[in-house]
């Protein structure tokens, strides 16, 4: 910490003021837009929580039986210690895995970087039901692994039982490794190398120079996302769903996942006060998060300093760090695709094993191919997950940008927009749901009320992008632009823009990649217009239908590989302009 | 009122039912009803039922015959009784049918439903129906353990209830742990209406040191991983399930274990919906014998006595065995206690 406030290069100018500062309006405008947003959602939570819900679905007398029934339960402890143990083991396991991966693909000479990117995309455009699925077909009782296992040792017992703390806490890390190394791919990107070479000409090793250089520059970005992945993991119903429940591990969300899909009459009251209070505890989160942000300056990176990045150079450790790009290539990416290959090719749900080598067929992507359903949903998906992106990427460039130069007020601006982090996905869809029927406009049950719900939702993750981006861009280049007549925003946009563009594109293709897989917000908001691909695909797999969903998935999958590569061709040329490599 | 209403219509439908009786059952539907659909031009279905094997041809079909187009969304009980709540308490109707195993209960308390039946309500037997007016089954249920017939040979399964808490398949049996009729909850209140209160609760309390596997997913998932091997028997399972699998070559079958448990799918109009005479034809279609014989295509059974099932051993009658009804009355009342039991006994 001490080298880095060392080496980090004293401003010119201690502070910048432009006259009659555009950014002010910029900034309310931007904030008062956001906060229509995303503060409705918790006064529904707010008022669902302590009213009893009518039988009309409307709200009762005040009552606190919903927060009684939560904090009487005998199994509280239990799910809190759970729960805690699967979020830290989750984001520890996540954000070490994509923070070396990042490292070798941004920072040193290692081979197979390909392979990195590669994994990433696909595993991102893999529907989580699907990925999920072939994680427990893998490890199962009856997987191959665990087959493996007994026909070598004559035991009839598993190897590996998947569904307990373990199974969901990997399960969990390897869905969020290629967001983390995402993330952190744009920071090692655009970061300043010269404070690593002048570590490794005083005589410091690789590690010395990660230890006391690259992992301390890093350090915001690691909270940032490491605080994102843990609050997720807090929230999440899926892994704890198919992973743990079975295994009778119980987490806190459990019950809120059976309340909003398996129970009749659906329990409103119960998940909201649940949401409420893991709102107060992201809330505290977010204090210890802003504490350690305060002094961000210390860490930029990006400066009107001669910017040039060389790569490590790791001698004959560069095939280590290529072993480890091919290792999470098959861990992460090979085996669950082989998986959903075998199932596509199956009649019915049915692990590996030579038996059942005679049922293959291609019943599946007859059916797919054959069938016109699929390609509405393909084009509703497309468009939902696009235009939100954009939306969120716009909104949050702004936002950032006004954020980390601490313009008076900007504050505001982090709070609302990080907010939705908050709503579990379900929730916020019941609630979005619940406002866009009570307000005049004619949105419910169109396409567009999907698109609204996933820029509330998604508008967090496009912030982490853009602020972990921005830190990084130290003021003294819009204080240059000022200097030579620029107005702030013309600094903003002539200066700023560019330099952010990796982090906006990764973002963006994040934000895409989510909205194209997630089902949580929209199962609740797809109506007969709307028709969602997760959507259609969680139907698939609860009725029976698994092996057509892999098929379908898999078309899917490299569908959305075609579009995130494309994109990410364009996005690094573009990139490459703009930083003169 | 409504005892009124309904002794009216009962009264009515008689009449009907002896003259449209001549021309036979085929043009019991209302040509009145026909034109005023035609001229809505549209019906909203929000169904649970199944697109690829179900809707899609039950849609293709009554397009076919009467031009009125269907716009569907398919998403489970809960979540389809959650929009028609929410959109009812708006005042902004979308969706003009519903139907579901679970909800109709929940809809009738919020007074969100319209009080009425096809005209050809009386084939349907009175558990087909409701006393009250409100719906009519589609078709029914019949949920049975079933069994993984590679790990399990013929002579080893269980056949009884006692059997199930034979130590040998301790650890080895699943149920989805939803708080429907096919889940955890309907195999509980199953037992209990056959054993009655204590001697179910005492088997119930053996049956919770067999260690059954919670299941996160639906019945038919807790059934594929039944055949997928990861458990070899799975304790509540739609009986028609493992016919269509075990066509496919799926090693699965299910058990005759009686008495079974079964309800029935309901299906009912969304009162002060858009589309009112096209949501009555689409009902009134669906359950007439035509349209009951898309149900027996597509390997369901249908809730019309006149048609039978694909496959009729499915069937209590045909199939010589005994059956529990759990009507939507009973699992309106009863279903939160047997949540109760499953939560103390099984989670």
């Amino acid at each position: 910490m001490r080298l880095s406030r060392a080496l980090s290069p004293p401003s010119a100018v201690r502070r910048f003021r432009a006259p009659g500062d555009q950014r002010a309006w910029v900034g309310w405008g931007l904030a008062a837009l956001i906060a229509v947003l995303v503060l409705p959602p918790i006064w529904f939570l707010g008022a669902g929580s302590l009213h009893l819900t009518t039988a009309k679905f409307g709200q009762g007398a005040f009552t606190l039986q919903y927060y009684a029934r939560i904090f009487n339960d005998p199994r509280l402890f239990e799910s809190v210690v759970n729960s805690c143990l699967f979020a830290v083991g989750s984001s520890a396991i996540a954000l070490v895995s994509g923070a070396v991966l990042a490292w070798i693909v941004e920072r040193t000479n290692a081979p197979f970087k390909t392979l990195a990117w590669l994994t990433t995309v696909i595993s991102l455009g893999t529907p989580y039901v699907l990925y999920v699925t072939s994680w427990l077909l893998l490890l199962g009782r009856a997987g191959p692994v665990n087959d493996l296992w007994r026909q070598a040792t004559g035991n009839s017992g598993v190897l590996l039982n998947i569904y307990s703390v373990w199974g969901m806490t990997v399960v969990e890390g390897c869905l969020w490794s290629p967001f983390a190394f995402l993330l952190l791919s744009s920071t090692f990107r655009v970061g300043n190398p010269e404070f690593e070479e002048a570590a490794r000409i005083s005589g410091g090793s690789v590690w010395d120079t990660i230890r006391r250089v690259t992992f301390p520059l890093a350090l915001p970005s690691l909270a940032a996302l490491a605080m994102l992945v843990f609050i997720r993991a807090i929230e999440a119903f899926e892994v704890p769903a198919l992973v743990g429940l079975p295994g009778r591990v119980n987490v806190m969300t459990t019950d809120i996942f059976l309340d909003l899909t398996n129970r009749m009459p659906p329990d409103f009251g119960h998940a909201s006060a649940f949401s409420a209070i893991l709102l107060v505890i992201v809330a505290i989160l977010l204090f210890f998060y802003s504490r350690l942000s305060r002094h961000a300056e210390r860490f930029h990176t990006i400066t009107g300093k001669g910017y040039r990045q060389r790569p490590f150079d790791l001698g004959r450790g560069r095939w280590i760090a290529g072993g480890v790009l091919i290792l999470n290539f098959v861990v992460i990416l090979v085996l669950p695709i082989l998986m959903l290959i075998w199932t596509s090719l199956m009649p019915f749900f049915q692990t590996i094993k030579p038996s059942a080598f005679r049922l293959l067929t291609l019943k599946n992507y007859a059916a797919v191919f054959g069938t016109d359903h699929y390609l509405d949903l393909v084009q509703n998906t497309l468009f939902a997950a696009a235009a939100a992106a954009t939306l969120v990427m716009a909104v949050t460039v702004l936002a950032g940008w006004l954020t980390v130069r601490r313009y008076r007020g900007a504050w505001v601006l982090d709070q609302i927009a990080t907010m939705p982090l908050i709503y579990p996905g379900i929730v916020l869809g019941v609630a979005i749901m619940q406002i866009f029927l009570a307000v005049p406009l004619p949105i419910y049950g169109t396409i567009w009320i999907i698109v609204i719900a996933f820029l509330i939702g998604y508008m967090p993750y496009g912030m982490r992008y853009t602020y972990v981006g921005m830190l990084q861009i130290h003021r003294e280049l819009e204080e240059a632009a000022g200097v030579a007549g620029a107005t702030p925003l013309e600094g903003f946009r002539r200066i700023v823009v560019p330099l952010l563009a990796p982090a906006v594109l990764s973002g963006w293709l994040f934000i895409f990649l989510l909205g194209a897989r997630v089902l949580s917000v929209p199962i609740l908001l797809a109506g007969p217009d709307s028709q969602m691909v997760a959507v259609a695909m969680y139907e698939l797999w609860t009725n029976g239908q698994g092996t057509e969903l892999a098929a379908f998935g898999l078309v899917w999958t490299a569908l959305m590989t075609v579009i995130a590569t494309a994109f990410y061709v364009i996005g690094r040329r573009s990139g490459a302009g703009a930083f003169g490599r | 009122m409504t005892t009124r209403t309904f002794r009216n219509r009962l009264l009515a439908s008689l009449t009907a039912g002896a003259l449209v009786a001549a021309a036979g059952p085929a043009c019991a539907i209302d040509q009145a009803m026909i034109a005023a659909a035609k001229k809505e031009g549209e019906v909203v279905w929000y169904t649970t039922l199944i697109v690829n094997q179900l809707v899609r041809p039950m849609v293709d079909a009554f397009e076919k015959k009467y031009g009125v187009k269907v716009r569907y969304t398919r998403a489970n009980s809960t979540v389809t009784t959650t929009k028609v709540l929410s959109e009812a308490k708006a005042g902004r109707i979308v969706g003009d049918v519903h139907d579901g195993t679970d909800g109709i209960e929940t809809l009738k308390h919020a007074g969100v439903v319209e009080h009425w039946m096809p005209d050809n309500w009386k084939d349907y037997p009175p558990e087909y129906r409701d006393a009250d007016g409100y719906w009519i089954a589609t078709h029914v249920y019949f949920y049975s353990p079933g069994v993984n017939t590679q790990m399990v040979a013929a002579k080893d399964r269980p056949k009884t209830y006692e059997d199930l808490l034979n130590p040998k398949w301790k650890g080895k049996m699943a149920w989805a742990a939803t708080s429907t009729s096919s889940g955890a909850q309907g195999f509980i209140g199953n037992i209990l209406i056959s054993m009655g209160q204590e001697k179910g609760m005492d088997y119930l309390r053996k049956l919770a040191a067999q260690k059954i596997i919670n299941a996160s997913g639906s019945a038919r998932q807790v059934l594929d991983n039944v055949i997928a091997g990861e458990y070899p028997i799975a304790l509540q399972i739609f009986n028609h399930h493992t016919i269509i699998s075990a066509k496919q070559g799926a090693p699965v079958d299910w058990i005759k274990m009686e008495p079974l448990g079964s309800t029935v799918n309901t299906i009912a109009v969304v009162k002060g919906s858009p589309h009112p005479n096209a949501a009555k034809l689409l009902i009134s279609y669906m359950v007439s014998l035509e349209g009951q014989k898309v149900f027996q295509k597509a390997g369901y059974l249908p809730a019309n006595p006149d048609v039978p099932a694909a496959v009729p051993a499915l069937k209590p009658k045909e199939g010589h065995f005994k059956a529990n009804v759990l009507t939507q009355k009973m699992l309106d009342t009863e279903l939160p206690k047997w949540e109760k039991i499953f939560n103390e006994l099984f989670r």
